[in-house]
Protein backbone atom coordinates (compact mmCIF):
# COMPACT_ATOMS: atom_id res chain seq x y z
CA UNK A 1 0.00 0.00 0.00
CA UNK A 2 2.74 2.22 1.15
CA UNK A 3 4.47 2.06 -2.54
CA UNK A 4 1.62 2.24 -4.43
CA UNK A 5 0.77 5.56 -2.48
CA UNK A 6 4.62 6.27 -3.55
CA UNK A 7 4.23 5.47 -7.48
CA UNK A 8 1.41 7.61 -6.95
CA UNK A 9 2.89 10.35 -5.04
CA UNK A 10 5.95 10.59 -7.55
CA UNK A 11 3.71 10.35 -10.67
CA UNK A 12 1.72 13.47 -9.37
CA UNK A 13 5.31 14.95 -8.43
CA UNK A 14 6.90 14.97 -11.75
CA UNK A 15 3.90 15.70 -13.86
CA UNK A 16 2.92 12.40 -15.54
CA UNK A 17 1.00 9.57 -14.44
CA UNK A 18 2.57 6.22 -13.25
CA UNK A 19 2.03 3.34 -15.13
CA UNK A 20 -0.85 1.17 -13.79
CA UNK A 21 -0.94 -2.20 -13.99
CA UNK A 22 -3.85 -1.88 -17.09
CA UNK A 23 -1.22 0.44 -18.95
CA UNK A 24 1.21 -2.71 -20.20
CA UNK A 25 0.11 -6.30 -20.75
CA UNK A 26 2.70 -8.91 -20.04
CA UNK A 27 3.17 -11.70 -22.80
CA UNK A 28 5.21 -15.22 -22.45
CA UNK A 29 7.64 -15.07 -25.20
CA UNK A 30 9.46 -17.94 -24.83
CA UNK A 31 9.92 -20.32 -21.93
CA UNK A 32 11.43 -23.68 -20.78
CA UNK A 33 14.81 -21.75 -20.21
CA UNK A 34 17.24 -23.04 -17.06
CA UNK A 35 18.04 -19.90 -15.11
CA UNK A 36 18.36 -17.82 -18.15
CA UNK A 37 20.75 -15.30 -17.62
CA UNK A 38 21.28 -12.31 -20.41
CA UNK A 39 19.75 -11.98 -23.66
CA UNK A 40 20.81 -10.37 -26.78
CA UNK A 41 18.81 -9.28 -29.55
CA UNK A 42 20.27 -10.84 -33.18
CA UNK A 43 19.55 -8.97 -36.41
CA UNK A 44 17.45 -11.41 -38.72
CA UNK A 45 15.08 -11.02 -35.69
CA UNK A 46 15.86 -14.09 -33.26
CA UNK A 47 17.63 -14.16 -29.63
CA UNK A 48 20.39 -15.34 -27.55
CA UNK A 49 19.57 -16.24 -24.41
CA UNK A 50 22.37 -17.34 -22.07
CA UNK A 51 21.22 -20.26 -19.48
CA UNK A 52 23.45 -19.92 -16.18
CA UNK A 53 23.58 -23.70 -16.34
CA UNK A 54 26.00 -23.14 -18.95
CA UNK A 55 24.11 -22.66 -22.40
CA UNK A 56 23.42 -20.59 -24.72
CA UNK A 57 20.14 -21.01 -26.86
CA UNK A 58 18.44 -19.52 -29.38
CA UNK A 59 14.80 -18.28 -29.77
CA UNK A 60 13.62 -17.87 -32.97
CA UNK A 61 11.41 -15.01 -34.08
CA UNK A 62 8.37 -16.14 -33.24
CA UNK A 63 9.21 -16.87 -28.93
CA UNK A 64 9.54 -20.74 -29.88
CA UNK A 65 13.35 -22.26 -28.35
CA UNK A 66 15.48 -23.83 -30.21
CA UNK A 67 15.87 -27.26 -29.24
CA UNK A 68 19.60 -27.37 -29.37
CA UNK A 69 21.75 -25.38 -27.35
CA UNK A 70 24.56 -23.29 -29.32
CA UNK A 71 27.60 -25.85 -30.26
CA UNK A 72 31.06 -24.40 -29.22
CA UNK A 73 29.84 -22.85 -25.95
CA UNK A 74 33.28 -22.99 -23.55
CA UNK A 75 32.53 -25.48 -20.22
CA UNK A 76 31.88 -22.77 -17.32
CA UNK A 77 32.26 -23.46 -13.71
CA UNK A 78 29.01 -23.63 -12.32
CA UNK A 79 28.12 -23.79 -8.85
CA UNK A 80 25.79 -21.26 -6.46
CA UNK A 81 26.19 -17.65 -8.80
CA UNK A 82 28.40 -18.95 -10.87
CA UNK A 83 28.51 -19.95 -14.48
CA UNK A 84 27.34 -18.76 -17.69
CA UNK A 85 26.53 -14.89 -17.40
CA UNK A 86 26.10 -12.41 -20.20
CA UNK A 87 25.89 -12.69 -24.26
CA UNK A 88 26.76 -9.48 -25.54
CA UNK A 89 26.91 -8.91 -29.74
CA UNK A 90 29.87 -7.10 -31.18
CA UNK A 91 28.71 -2.99 -32.50
CA UNK A 92 30.00 -4.20 -35.46
CA UNK A 93 27.79 -7.76 -35.61
CA UNK A 94 26.58 -7.51 -38.94
CA UNK A 95 30.06 -7.33 -40.94
CA UNK A 96 31.90 -9.54 -38.04
CA UNK A 97 29.64 -11.70 -36.25
CA UNK A 98 31.12 -11.53 -32.87
CA UNK A 99 29.64 -12.23 -29.66
CA UNK A 100 31.16 -11.91 -26.41
CA UNK A 101 30.59 -14.59 -23.51
CA UNK A 102 31.07 -13.69 -19.55
CA UNK A 103 31.22 -17.22 -17.42
CA UNK A 104 32.63 -18.35 -14.50
CA UNK A 105 35.67 -19.88 -14.66
CA UNK A 106 37.91 -22.26 -13.01
CA UNK A 107 36.80 -24.93 -9.50
CA UNK A 108 35.61 -23.92 -6.42
CA UNK A 109 38.85 -23.44 -5.10
CA UNK A 110 40.68 -21.18 -8.03
CA UNK A 111 38.16 -19.26 -9.83
CA UNK A 112 36.88 -15.87 -11.46
CA UNK A 113 35.07 -14.12 -14.56
CA UNK A 114 36.49 -14.53 -17.94
CA UNK A 115 35.29 -13.03 -20.64
CA UNK A 116 35.78 -14.68 -24.50
CA UNK A 117 34.64 -14.38 -27.49
CA UNK A 118 33.28 -16.07 -30.81
CA UNK A 119 31.92 -15.81 -34.18
CA UNK A 120 28.07 -16.69 -34.73
CA UNK A 121 28.40 -18.85 -37.66
CA UNK A 122 25.44 -21.17 -38.26
CA UNK A 123 24.08 -21.09 -35.06
CA UNK A 124 27.79 -22.51 -33.85
CA UNK A 125 30.62 -20.51 -32.50
CA UNK A 126 33.38 -20.32 -34.30
CA UNK A 127 36.71 -18.82 -33.87
CA UNK A 128 36.28 -18.92 -29.85
CA UNK A 129 38.88 -16.32 -28.33
CA UNK A 130 39.51 -16.10 -24.34
CA UNK A 131 39.98 -12.15 -24.18
CA UNK A 132 40.45 -11.47 -20.47
CA UNK A 133 40.22 -13.22 -16.91
CA UNK A 134 39.52 -11.55 -13.90
CA UNK A 135 42.46 -11.87 -11.39
CA UNK A 136 43.49 -13.15 -8.96
CA UNK A 137 41.29 -16.47 -8.68
CA UNK A 138 39.64 -17.32 -6.07
CA UNK A 139 37.43 -19.69 -3.44
CA UNK A 140 33.63 -19.91 -3.16
CA UNK A 141 31.02 -18.87 -5.66
CA UNK A 142 30.00 -15.69 -5.18
CA UNK A 143 30.07 -12.07 -6.88
CA UNK A 144 31.40 -12.26 -9.68
CA UNK A 145 29.69 -9.41 -11.93
CA UNK A 146 29.71 -10.23 -15.57
CA UNK A 147 27.79 -7.43 -17.64
CA UNK A 148 29.19 -5.78 -20.34
CA UNK A 149 29.01 -2.72 -21.88
CA UNK A 150 30.03 -0.81 -24.97
CA UNK A 151 31.13 3.30 -24.78
CA UNK A 152 31.11 5.60 -27.69
CA UNK A 153 34.80 4.40 -28.81
CA UNK A 154 33.47 0.40 -29.12
CA UNK A 155 35.95 -0.47 -26.02
CA UNK A 156 34.21 -2.57 -23.71
CA UNK A 157 32.95 -2.06 -20.29
CA UNK A 158 33.14 -5.34 -17.98
CA UNK A 159 31.72 -5.51 -15.07
CA UNK A 160 32.99 -7.76 -11.85
CA UNK A 161 32.76 -8.62 -7.85
CA UNK A 162 34.78 -8.98 -4.97
CA UNK A 163 34.31 -12.64 -4.29
CA UNK A 164 32.55 -11.92 -1.42
CA UNK A 165 35.30 -12.83 0.72
CA UNK A 166 37.40 -10.07 -0.45
CA UNK A 167 35.53 -6.49 0.04
CA UNK A 168 38.76 -4.99 0.80
CA UNK A 169 40.55 -5.77 -2.39
CA UNK A 170 38.04 -3.55 -4.31
CA UNK A 171 40.39 -1.18 -3.05
CA UNK A 172 43.71 -2.63 -4.31
CA UNK A 173 44.08 -1.08 -7.84
CA UNK A 174 47.11 -4.17 -7.97
CA UNK A 175 43.74 -6.51 -8.64
CA UNK A 176 40.39 -6.84 -10.52
CA UNK A 177 38.71 -8.11 -7.61
CA UNK A 178 35.48 -5.31 -6.72
CA UNK A 179 36.69 -3.55 -10.34
CA UNK A 180 35.00 -2.62 -13.62
CA UNK A 181 37.74 -3.13 -16.58
CA UNK A 182 37.85 -1.98 -19.90
CA UNK A 183 39.15 -3.99 -22.98
CA UNK A 184 39.02 -3.40 -26.54
CA UNK A 185 37.16 -6.11 -28.19
CA UNK A 186 40.28 -8.24 -28.84
CA UNK A 187 41.12 -8.04 -25.52
CA UNK A 188 44.05 -5.42 -25.14
CA UNK A 189 43.97 -3.08 -22.85
CA UNK A 190 43.28 0.51 -24.42
CA UNK A 191 45.86 3.26 -23.70
CA UNK A 192 44.10 5.92 -22.03
CA UNK A 193 42.88 3.68 -19.64
CA UNK A 194 42.48 5.58 -16.16
CA UNK A 195 45.23 3.87 -14.34
CA UNK A 196 47.67 2.64 -17.35
CA UNK A 197 51.00 3.97 -16.21
CA UNK A 198 50.32 3.93 -12.40
CA UNK A 199 52.99 1.13 -11.24
CA UNK A 200 51.49 -1.80 -9.44
CA UNK A 201 47.75 -0.80 -11.13
CA UNK A 202 46.31 -3.40 -13.11
CA UNK A 203 46.02 -1.58 -16.77
CA UNK A 204 42.61 -2.83 -17.29
CA UNK A 205 40.51 -1.19 -14.50
CA UNK A 206 38.64 1.37 -15.07
CA UNK A 207 36.69 2.24 -11.97
CA UNK A 208 37.33 0.44 -8.95
CA UNK A 209 35.73 0.03 -5.14
CA UNK A 210 32.85 -2.01 -6.24
CA UNK A 211 31.04 -5.13 -5.00
CA UNK A 212 29.07 -6.89 -7.22
CA UNK A 213 27.80 -4.95 -10.58
CA UNK A 214 25.25 -6.88 -12.43
CA UNK A 215 23.74 -3.94 -14.39
CA UNK A 216 25.23 -1.69 -16.62
CA UNK A 217 24.55 0.29 -19.57
CA UNK A 218 26.07 3.41 -22.04
CA UNK A 219 24.14 6.01 -22.70
CA UNK A 220 25.62 6.95 -25.73
CA UNK A 221 23.32 9.76 -26.27
CA UNK A 222 24.24 11.35 -23.27
CA UNK A 223 27.72 9.66 -23.24
CA UNK A 224 26.45 8.30 -19.63
CA UNK A 225 28.05 5.11 -18.31
CA UNK A 226 25.76 3.75 -15.70
CA UNK A 227 25.81 0.82 -13.26
CA UNK A 228 24.25 -0.78 -10.23
CA UNK A 229 25.72 -3.08 -7.42
CA UNK A 230 24.55 -5.58 -5.20
CA UNK A 231 25.09 -4.17 -1.39
CA UNK A 232 24.82 -6.56 1.75
CA UNK A 233 21.88 -6.03 3.44
CA UNK A 234 20.74 -2.40 2.24
CA UNK A 235 22.83 -0.62 -0.05
CA UNK A 236 22.67 -1.84 -3.33
CA UNK A 237 23.70 1.43 -5.42
CA UNK A 238 23.25 2.82 -8.79
CA UNK A 239 26.18 4.93 -9.69
CA UNK A 240 27.69 7.01 -12.92
CA UNK A 241 30.37 5.68 -13.74
CA UNK A 242 33.47 7.59 -14.88
CA UNK A 243 36.92 6.79 -15.45
CA UNK A 244 39.78 6.50 -12.54
CA UNK A 245 36.66 7.13 -10.17
CA UNK A 246 36.69 5.20 -6.75
CA UNK A 247 33.14 4.08 -5.93
CA UNK A 248 33.70 3.40 -2.05
CA UNK A 249 33.32 0.00 -1.47
CA UNK A 250 33.46 -1.36 1.72
CA UNK A 251 34.98 2.03 3.15
CA UNK A 252 31.68 3.57 2.56
CA UNK A 253 28.10 1.87 1.89
CA UNK A 254 24.58 1.75 3.20
CA UNK A 255 24.71 -1.88 3.93
CA UNK A 256 25.14 -3.54 6.85
CA UNK A 257 26.55 -7.56 6.62
CA UNK A 258 24.57 -10.26 6.24
CA UNK A 259 25.16 -11.20 10.33
CA UNK A 260 24.53 -7.67 11.42
CA UNK A 261 27.61 -6.05 11.42
CA UNK A 262 28.90 -2.89 10.22
CA UNK A 263 30.53 -2.68 7.35
CA UNK A 264 31.86 0.38 7.76
CA UNK A 265 30.63 3.55 9.48
CA UNK A 266 30.86 5.79 6.65
CA UNK A 267 28.45 6.07 3.92
CA UNK A 268 30.48 8.84 2.75
CA UNK A 269 33.94 10.07 2.98
CA UNK A 270 35.99 12.64 0.67
CA UNK A 271 38.03 11.14 -2.63
CA UNK A 272 34.96 8.39 -3.01
CA UNK A 273 32.37 8.78 -5.75
CA UNK A 274 28.77 8.77 -3.98
CA UNK A 275 26.09 6.95 -5.69
CA UNK A 276 23.04 8.35 -7.30
CA UNK A 277 21.21 6.74 -5.20
CA UNK A 278 20.79 3.31 -3.24
CA UNK A 279 18.33 1.40 -2.14
CA UNK A 280 17.83 -0.18 1.67
CA UNK A 281 17.01 -2.79 1.92
CA UNK A 282 18.23 -4.41 -0.78
CA UNK A 283 16.14 -5.18 -3.90
CA UNK A 284 19.02 -6.85 -5.22
CA UNK A 285 19.58 -5.21 -8.55
CA UNK A 286 20.45 -7.41 -11.72
CA UNK A 287 20.64 -6.05 -14.74
CA UNK A 288 20.18 -2.73 -16.41
CA UNK A 289 18.83 -0.70 -19.58
CA UNK A 290 17.77 2.65 -20.83
CA UNK A 291 14.33 2.34 -22.80
CA UNK A 292 14.19 3.69 -26.44
CA UNK A 293 10.92 2.16 -27.83
CA UNK A 294 8.49 3.89 -29.53
CA UNK A 295 5.87 1.55 -27.22
CA UNK A 296 5.57 3.74 -24.35
CA UNK A 297 6.20 6.99 -24.97
CA UNK A 298 6.09 7.79 -21.25
CA UNK A 299 9.14 5.58 -20.54
CA UNK A 300 12.20 7.02 -23.29
CA UNK A 301 15.01 7.83 -21.90
CA UNK A 302 14.22 6.25 -18.07
CA UNK A 303 16.74 3.53 -16.82
CA UNK A 304 14.91 0.41 -15.70
CA UNK A 305 16.15 -2.04 -13.40
CA UNK A 306 15.45 -5.53 -12.90
CA UNK A 307 15.81 -6.56 -9.14
CA UNK A 308 15.96 -10.23 -7.69
CA UNK A 309 14.85 -9.86 -4.32
CA UNK A 310 11.95 -7.01 -4.74
CA UNK A 311 10.79 -9.45 -7.62
CA UNK A 312 10.15 -6.21 -9.98
CA UNK A 313 11.30 -3.44 -11.68
CA UNK A 314 12.43 -0.47 -11.13
CA UNK A 315 12.01 2.39 -13.11
CA UNK A 316 13.85 5.11 -12.47
CA UNK A 317 13.15 8.33 -14.31
CA UNK A 318 15.92 10.52 -15.72
CA UNK A 319 15.13 14.25 -16.95
CA UNK A 320 17.49 16.00 -18.10
CA UNK A 321 20.20 13.85 -16.80
CA UNK A 322 18.76 14.44 -13.06
CA UNK A 323 16.99 11.32 -11.88
CA UNK A 324 13.35 11.97 -10.81
CA UNK A 325 11.82 9.50 -8.75
CA UNK A 326 11.25 5.68 -8.92
CA UNK A 327 8.24 3.34 -9.94
CA UNK A 328 8.15 -0.47 -9.08
CA UNK A 329 6.60 -2.35 -12.07
CA UNK A 330 5.51 -5.82 -12.30
CA UNK A 331 5.52 -6.85 -9.28
CA UNK A 332 2.54 -8.86 -10.04
CA UNK A 333 4.64 -11.47 -11.52
CA UNK A 334 6.51 -12.41 -8.07
CA UNK A 335 8.90 -13.59 -9.90
CA UNK A 336 12.99 -12.71 -9.38
CA UNK A 337 13.53 -10.64 -12.92
CA UNK A 338 17.00 -11.49 -14.12
CA UNK A 339 17.36 -9.41 -16.93
CA UNK A 340 15.68 -6.84 -18.52
CA UNK A 341 16.26 -5.38 -22.06
CA UNK A 342 14.43 -2.68 -24.44
CA UNK A 343 13.81 -4.92 -27.38
CA UNK A 344 14.22 -3.57 -31.23
CA UNK A 345 10.68 -3.85 -31.37
CA UNK A 346 9.56 -1.53 -29.06
CA UNK A 347 8.94 -4.39 -26.28
CA UNK A 348 10.63 -4.19 -22.77
CA UNK A 349 12.16 -7.73 -22.83
CA UNK A 350 12.31 -9.67 -19.16
CA UNK A 351 14.41 -12.97 -18.32
CA UNK A 352 12.66 -14.68 -15.17
CA UNK A 353 14.90 -16.57 -12.94
CA UNK A 354 13.94 -19.72 -12.43
CA UNK A 355 14.26 -23.62 -13.34
CA UNK A 356 11.62 -22.43 -15.71
CA UNK A 357 12.71 -19.46 -16.43
CA UNK A 358 10.65 -17.71 -19.41
CA UNK A 359 10.89 -14.52 -21.65
CA UNK A 360 8.31 -11.82 -20.99
CA UNK A 361 7.37 -9.69 -23.12
CA UNK A 362 6.22 -6.12 -21.91
CA UNK A 363 3.99 -4.33 -24.72
CA UNK A 364 0.73 -1.40 -24.13
CA UNK A 365 -2.49 -3.44 -23.00
CA UNK A 366 -4.23 -1.63 -25.76
CA UNK B 1 18.54 -21.83 43.88
CA UNK B 2 18.76 -25.74 42.70
CA UNK B 3 21.57 -26.82 40.44
CA UNK B 4 19.82 -26.97 37.20
CA UNK B 5 18.19 -23.05 36.85
CA UNK B 6 21.89 -22.37 38.01
CA UNK B 7 23.28 -24.54 35.30
CA UNK B 8 20.95 -23.17 32.92
CA UNK B 9 21.88 -19.39 34.27
CA UNK B 10 25.72 -20.29 33.98
CA UNK B 11 24.98 -21.49 30.31
CA UNK B 12 22.85 -18.18 29.02
CA UNK B 13 26.08 -16.01 30.97
CA UNK B 14 28.67 -18.01 29.17
CA UNK B 15 26.92 -17.21 25.55
CA UNK B 16 26.39 -13.39 26.43
CA UNK B 17 29.94 -13.80 27.47
CA UNK B 18 31.20 -15.15 24.35
CA UNK B 19 29.14 -13.21 22.12
CA UNK B 20 30.13 -10.07 23.72
CA UNK B 21 33.54 -10.83 23.56
CA UNK B 22 33.02 -12.15 19.89
CA UNK B 23 30.95 -8.76 18.85
CA UNK B 24 33.77 -6.45 20.12
CA UNK B 25 36.46 -8.81 18.42
CA UNK B 26 34.91 -8.72 14.93
CA UNK B 27 34.33 -4.78 15.19
CA UNK B 28 38.06 -3.89 15.73
CA UNK B 29 39.11 -6.22 13.25
CA UNK B 30 36.82 -5.16 10.68
CA UNK B 31 38.02 -1.09 11.45
CA UNK B 32 41.57 -2.42 11.31
CA UNK B 33 41.18 -3.57 8.12
CA UNK B 34 38.87 0.07 7.02
CA UNK B 35 42.15 1.98 8.90
CA UNK B 36 44.13 0.16 6.81
CA UNK B 37 42.59 1.19 3.23
CA UNK B 38 43.12 4.44 4.69
CA UNK B 39 39.68 5.44 6.63
CA UNK B 40 39.95 7.66 10.10
CA UNK B 41 38.98 5.77 12.67
CA UNK B 42 38.33 8.38 15.98
CA UNK B 43 37.44 6.98 19.22
CA UNK B 44 33.85 8.23 18.84
CA UNK B 45 33.39 6.07 15.46
CA UNK B 46 34.95 2.95 16.89
CA UNK B 47 32.92 3.18 20.62
CA UNK B 48 29.94 3.72 18.15
CA UNK B 49 30.58 0.96 15.89
CA UNK B 50 31.27 -0.97 18.45
CA UNK B 51 28.03 -0.57 20.59
CA UNK B 52 25.81 -0.88 16.89
CA UNK B 53 27.47 -4.32 16.27
CA UNK B 54 26.85 -5.36 20.27
CA UNK B 55 23.31 -4.74 18.74
CA UNK B 56 23.48 -5.78 15.35
CA UNK B 57 26.15 -8.47 15.63
CA UNK B 58 25.93 -10.19 19.02
CA UNK B 59 22.80 -11.74 18.62
CA UNK B 60 24.16 -13.49 15.53
CA UNK B 61 27.06 -14.72 17.09
CA UNK B 62 24.97 -15.64 20.48
CA UNK B 63 22.94 -18.01 18.30
CA UNK B 64 25.83 -19.24 16.55
CA UNK B 65 27.72 -19.69 20.43
CA UNK B 66 24.41 -21.40 21.60
CA UNK B 67 24.55 -24.01 18.83
CA UNK B 68 27.64 -25.06 19.46
CA UNK B 69 27.42 -24.61 23.70
CA UNK B 70 24.48 -27.10 23.50
CA UNK B 71 26.71 -29.78 22.92
CA UNK B 72 30.20 -28.91 23.45
CA UNK B 73 29.33 -27.82 27.55
CA UNK B 74 27.52 -31.19 28.38
CA UNK B 75 30.52 -32.78 27.10
CA UNK B 76 33.24 -30.76 28.72
CA UNK B 77 31.07 -30.75 31.80
CA UNK B 78 30.78 -34.79 31.45
CA UNK B 79 34.83 -35.34 30.54
CA UNK B 80 35.61 -32.72 33.39
CA UNK B 81 34.41 -35.09 35.87
CA UNK B 82 36.35 -37.85 34.72
CA UNK B 83 39.82 -36.02 34.34
CA UNK B 84 39.18 -33.52 37.44
CA UNK B 85 43.11 -31.91 36.15
CA UNK B 86 42.28 -31.49 32.73
CA UNK B 87 38.75 -29.04 33.45
CA UNK B 88 39.71 -25.64 32.88
CA UNK B 89 41.89 -27.00 29.31
CA UNK B 90 38.88 -28.96 28.80
CA UNK B 91 35.99 -26.19 28.83
CA UNK B 92 38.84 -23.64 26.94
CA UNK B 93 39.20 -26.49 23.84
CA UNK B 94 35.29 -27.34 24.08
CA UNK B 95 34.67 -23.82 23.66
CA UNK B 96 37.06 -23.17 21.53
CA UNK B 97 36.00 -25.93 19.41
CA UNK B 98 32.13 -25.57 19.46
CA UNK B 99 32.46 -22.05 18.24
CA UNK B 100 34.99 -23.10 15.10
CA UNK B 101 32.35 -26.09 14.61
CA UNK B 102 29.13 -23.59 14.59
CA UNK B 103 31.37 -21.65 11.81
CA UNK B 104 32.18 -24.58 9.91
CA UNK B 105 28.12 -25.42 9.85
CA UNK B 106 27.14 -21.89 8.93
CA UNK B 107 29.61 -21.62 6.30
CA UNK B 108 28.51 -25.15 4.53
CA UNK B 109 25.08 -23.61 4.84
CA UNK B 110 25.07 -20.02 3.98
CA UNK B 111 25.39 -19.12 0.32
CA UNK B 112 28.09 -17.07 0.96
CA UNK B 113 31.85 -18.59 1.49
CA UNK B 114 32.37 -17.31 4.80
CA UNK B 115 29.25 -15.61 7.03
CA UNK B 116 31.14 -13.84 9.46
CA UNK B 117 34.00 -11.26 8.21
CA UNK B 118 36.50 -11.46 10.95
CA UNK B 119 36.20 -15.55 9.75
CA UNK B 120 37.65 -15.00 6.62
CA UNK B 121 41.35 -15.17 8.08
CA UNK B 122 43.09 -17.68 10.56
CA UNK B 123 43.80 -15.50 13.13
CA UNK B 124 40.19 -13.98 12.92
CA UNK B 125 38.98 -17.54 13.13
CA UNK B 126 41.12 -18.21 16.00
CA UNK B 127 40.10 -14.78 17.89
CA UNK B 128 36.26 -16.17 17.58
CA UNK B 129 37.13 -19.59 18.89
CA UNK B 130 38.87 -18.05 22.00
CA UNK B 131 35.85 -15.92 22.55
CA UNK B 132 34.44 -18.96 22.78
CA UNK B 133 36.92 -20.51 25.26
CA UNK B 134 36.26 -17.62 27.77
CA UNK B 135 32.74 -18.31 27.58
CA UNK B 136 33.19 -21.97 27.90
CA UNK B 137 35.29 -21.11 30.85
CA UNK B 138 32.70 -18.88 32.32
CA UNK B 139 30.45 -22.09 32.19
CA UNK B 140 32.54 -24.60 34.06
CA UNK B 141 33.42 -21.93 36.99
CA UNK B 142 29.62 -21.19 37.60
CA UNK B 143 28.97 -24.86 37.27
CA UNK B 144 31.41 -25.98 39.71
CA UNK B 145 29.59 -23.35 42.27
CA UNK B 146 26.13 -24.42 41.12
CA UNK B 147 27.30 -28.04 42.06
CA UNK B 148 29.01 -26.97 45.54
CA UNK B 149 26.25 -26.43 47.43
CA UNK B 150 24.27 -28.26 49.77
CA UNK B 151 24.58 -31.47 47.68
CA UNK B 152 26.78 -33.93 48.98
CA UNK B 153 27.72 -36.13 45.93
CA UNK B 154 30.49 -35.22 43.54
CA UNK B 155 27.90 -36.20 40.21
CA UNK B 156 25.78 -33.03 41.03
CA UNK B 157 28.96 -30.85 40.56
CA UNK B 158 30.28 -30.35 36.88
Amino acid sequence: MLRFSRALLLGALFGSAPLLAQDYRIETFSEGLEHPWAMAFLPDGRMLVTERVGRLRIVEADGSLDPEPVAGVPEAFIAAQAGLMEVALDPDYTDNRWLYLSYAHGSLEANNTRLARARLVDDELHDFEVLFTAQPLKAGAAHYGGRIAFLADKTLVLTLGDGFDWREEAQNPANHLGKIVRLNRDGSVPQDNPLIGQEGAAPEIYSLGHRNVQGIFFDAEHNRLYSHEHGPRGGDELNLIEAGNNYGWPLATFGIDYTGARISPYTELPGLSAPLLHWTPSVAPSSLTLYRGELFPNWRGDLFAATLAERSVRRIRVLDGMLAGEEVLFEELEERIRDVRSGPDGALYLLTDSAEGRVLRVVPSE
Amino acid sequence: MSSKPRLLLAFILAVLLASLLASIFQTQTNLAALQALGAPMPMDVRLGTTCLDLLGFAPTFALLSTLGFIFALPLAAWCARRMPTLRWAIFLLAGAIAIWCALALANTLAPMPTLIAADRSSLGTLGLMLCGSVGALLFGLLGQRAGRPASSTSSDSL
